[in-house]
């Protein structure tokens, strides 16, 4: 079993003393920095990025992953005490959990969620661990052609699964593109958009791009919508869940898990489309259907486990392709960047211990929430009591100060600022960011793949058709359009969304 | 003719303004062909997308119904930003802890709720906790005070 040494050769690394203090370190400042309402997994993760540059890629990476995990996880405890979904992903767990922290059951609440997470996140490690490495072994094989079509595939998936208008979706994503062009052209050397200023010659910075739309204009629009929230602080009571609700949920969980880990490895499905999904079919499947949406025990644990499996499983397509599946993972390919690693399939065979080590630690860190998140509710929930109009600064202050350590250029600062301009237009006019960021990200790589494939095939574009892999991509990627275009599904759709 | 989606109307005009814009900003750099394409091509030709796609989008505005764009609210925008760009100034002039504070006193006055008193009190403590934390414990090079 070749994967079961590689894992245990994982383990070994994800188990120095060191690598797992940083996970530790991830998780925690995840989950505290997670559990403050109205901040994602995006806005988290891209604030706490300084905290690993002075790292090795290993334990920085560890760290992110930690860091991520636990945002994921806070979002959960806030959903469930404020009725507030620190992020999307968390949205469905809201709607039996906090009528369950209502009726006094938020301790058991909480205490399923770490544990539907845990099992899932198990699961979905062994998932990667399994699935990854014939994938980065295809992926090896692709020509520039079929990475081409790849993106193209990936990017119609992104938006087809995204919220909102499907043209809107498409329009952010060209738009992220142009953005993501700015800087220096790398075939030609040509400084392109940057108006003359010297500063956007590398571009615009990624993390200040994912901080303006997904931290401070998610913190403008809380600040507009100022609703009196119901915080249940007071009366946790014990976060163990009976005996009779471990036993109601053993099928949930099964479910989420497996719904979750399919749904993650989707381009622009991860972590949201999985817990919706979960939350509906165990609407439709448990028995008995008791009372979903008035606080069922299996209305927590199924998307809770969902959410944490697919943010698991979309490592995969990271790890594997160097292709992000939602803005997360494109601020974990920043992050490698940053040290100096192009990530894609050859991580795994040039940077094994990378690659190893961070799968064994998404075990570590799915541990270490259970043992950090258990007992630690208590503090978790003071946390809630802090007023909003005291934690916003506070997130302008670290927005501010990550972005400028990224490379320590002032001008980042002025990025943010403009960008998130930029962004609280476009999210007044109901356009999604999500696509924009993925957009953004492989622009860049889009164009350089294109070019290299016209140069090969002296022009012709006919290659994309007549390369098998390529063009089961392109078929693939308008089969979707196409489903998504007809007009039963797209009802469907929006009753999903709705929920 | 009116506009019976006004949210896509404007989401349309923008996207035709931005793809236009990039297309005949992309002018000045060489196009090249299909074979070896320049540094023009591939902006020009997602730029005309969006462009196309702002004007379906625009275009839908007028038949189908929509949602009326919510107010902008020009105080907690204005503000926030306002409070991002002195940081900058004050980074680059006066050093981390003049920075933080301008941030945090300018920043806070976004919301409604704020309170002069424990507005200062927040300022010092995340002066001290970034001090402590990005310069002493991470060891992140940021200048804490001016430049003598």
């Amino acid at each position: 079993m070749e994967t079961l040494s590689n894992l245990a050769f994982g383990l070994g690394i994800a188990l120095s003393w060191q690598n797992i203090l940083y996970c530790f370190i991830g998780c925690f400042l995840g989950t505290l920095v997670g559990v403050l309402p109205g901040i994602g997994p995006v806005a988290t993760v891209a604030m706490l990025l300084p905290f690993t540059f002075g790292l090795e890629p290993a334990p920085a990476l560890i760290m992110l992953a930690g860091i991520y995990y636990g945002a994921q996880y806070g979002g959960s405890t806030t959903a469930i005490l404020v009725n507030i979904p620190g992020e999307s992903s968390s949205v469905v767990t809201t709607l039996d959990g906090h009528q369950m922290a209502r009726r006094g059951r938020a301790g058991p609440a909480l205490g399923i969620a770490a544990i539907g997470s845990f099992i899932a996140g198990c699961i979905a490690t062994l998932v990667v661990a399994f699935f990854a490495p014939p994938l980065a072994e295809i992926a090896l094989k692709f020509g520039p052609a079929d990475y081409f079509s790849l993106m193209v595939f990936g990017l119609v998936a992104a938006v087809v699964l995204a919220r909102g208008s499907l043209l809107k979706a498409i329009a952010m994503v060209c738009f992220g593109i142009l953005l993501g062009l700015i800087g220096t052209d790398v075939n030609s050397g040509v400084i392109r958009f940057a108006f003359g200023w010297p500063e956007l010659t590398d571009g615009i910075g990624f993390v200040a791009l994912a901080m303006a739309f997904f931290g401070i204009t998610d913190v403008i629009f809380n600040l507009e919508h100022k609703e009196k929230q119901e915080v249940f602080t007071s009366r946790i009571g014990s976060v163990l869940p009976t005996a009779e609700d471990l036993r109601a949920c053993a099928g949930s969980i099964a479910r989420g898990t497996t719904l979750g880990a399919i749904l993650g490895i989707l381009p622009g499905g991860g972590a949201l489309l999985a817990s919706f999904a979960a939350y509906m079919v165990e609407k439709k499947v448990a028995r008995p259907p008791r009372m979903f949406g008035q606080g069922d025990i299996r209305g927590v644990a199924a998307p809770e486990s969902a959410n944490n499996a697919g943010a698991q499983t979309s490592f995969i397509p990271m790890l594997t392709l160097g292709i992000p599946s939602n803005p997360t993972m494109a601020l974990m390919i920043g992050a490698l960047m940053i040290q100096g690693i192009a990530p894609g399939p050859q991580v795994m065979t040039e940077r094994p211990e990378l690659f190893w080590g961070l799968i064994a630690s998404m075990w570590i860190g799915n541990l270490m929430l259970l043992v950090l998140n258990l007992p630690l509710v208590g503090l978790w929930v003071k946390l809630l009591a802090v007023p909003y109009r005291l934690l916003f600064p506070a997130i302008f202050v670290f927005c501010c100060i990550g972005v400028y350590t990224v490379d320590n250029k002032i001008f980042d600062i002025y990025e943010i600022a403009a960008l998130s301009a930029v962004g609280y237009v476009l999210l007044k006019l109901d356009c999604e960011p999500a696509p924009m960021v993925l957009g953004f990200i492989l622009g860049p790589m889009m164009e350089e793949n294109l070019r290299r494939t016209m140069m090969i095939s002296f022009g012709d574009p006919s290659v994309f058709f007549t390369r098998p892999i390529s063009a089961a991509f392109l078929i693939a990627a308008v089969l979707l359009l196409l489903v998504i275009a007809l007009p039963s599904l797209r009802a469907k759709r929006e009753e999903a969304m709705q929920e | 003719m009116c506009i019976r989606s006004p949210k896509d109307f404007w989401a349309g005009l923008i996207f035709i303004a931005i793809g236009s814009g990039f297309i005949l900003l992309a002018q000045q750099y060489r196009l090249g062909d299909l074979h070896r394409m320049g540094p023009a091509m591939f902006p020009t030709l997602v730029g005309a997308l969006l462009a196309a796609l702002g004007a379906v989008v625009a275009l839908r505005s007028f038949v189908l119904v929509g949602a009326a764009v919510p107010r902008f609210y020009a105080g907690p925008i204005g503000v926030s930003v306002l409070a991002i760009v002195l940081f900058g100034i004050a980074l680059q002039w006066l050093g981390l802890v003049a920075a933080v504070a301008v941030l945090v006193l300018v920043g806070a006055q976004a919301s409604r709720e704020v309170r002069l008193l424990e507005t200062l009190a927040l300022a010092a403590v995340m002066i001290a906790f970034s001090v402590a934390v990005f310069v002493w414990l991470l060891g992140l090079p940021l200048p804490l005070w001016p430049d003598s």
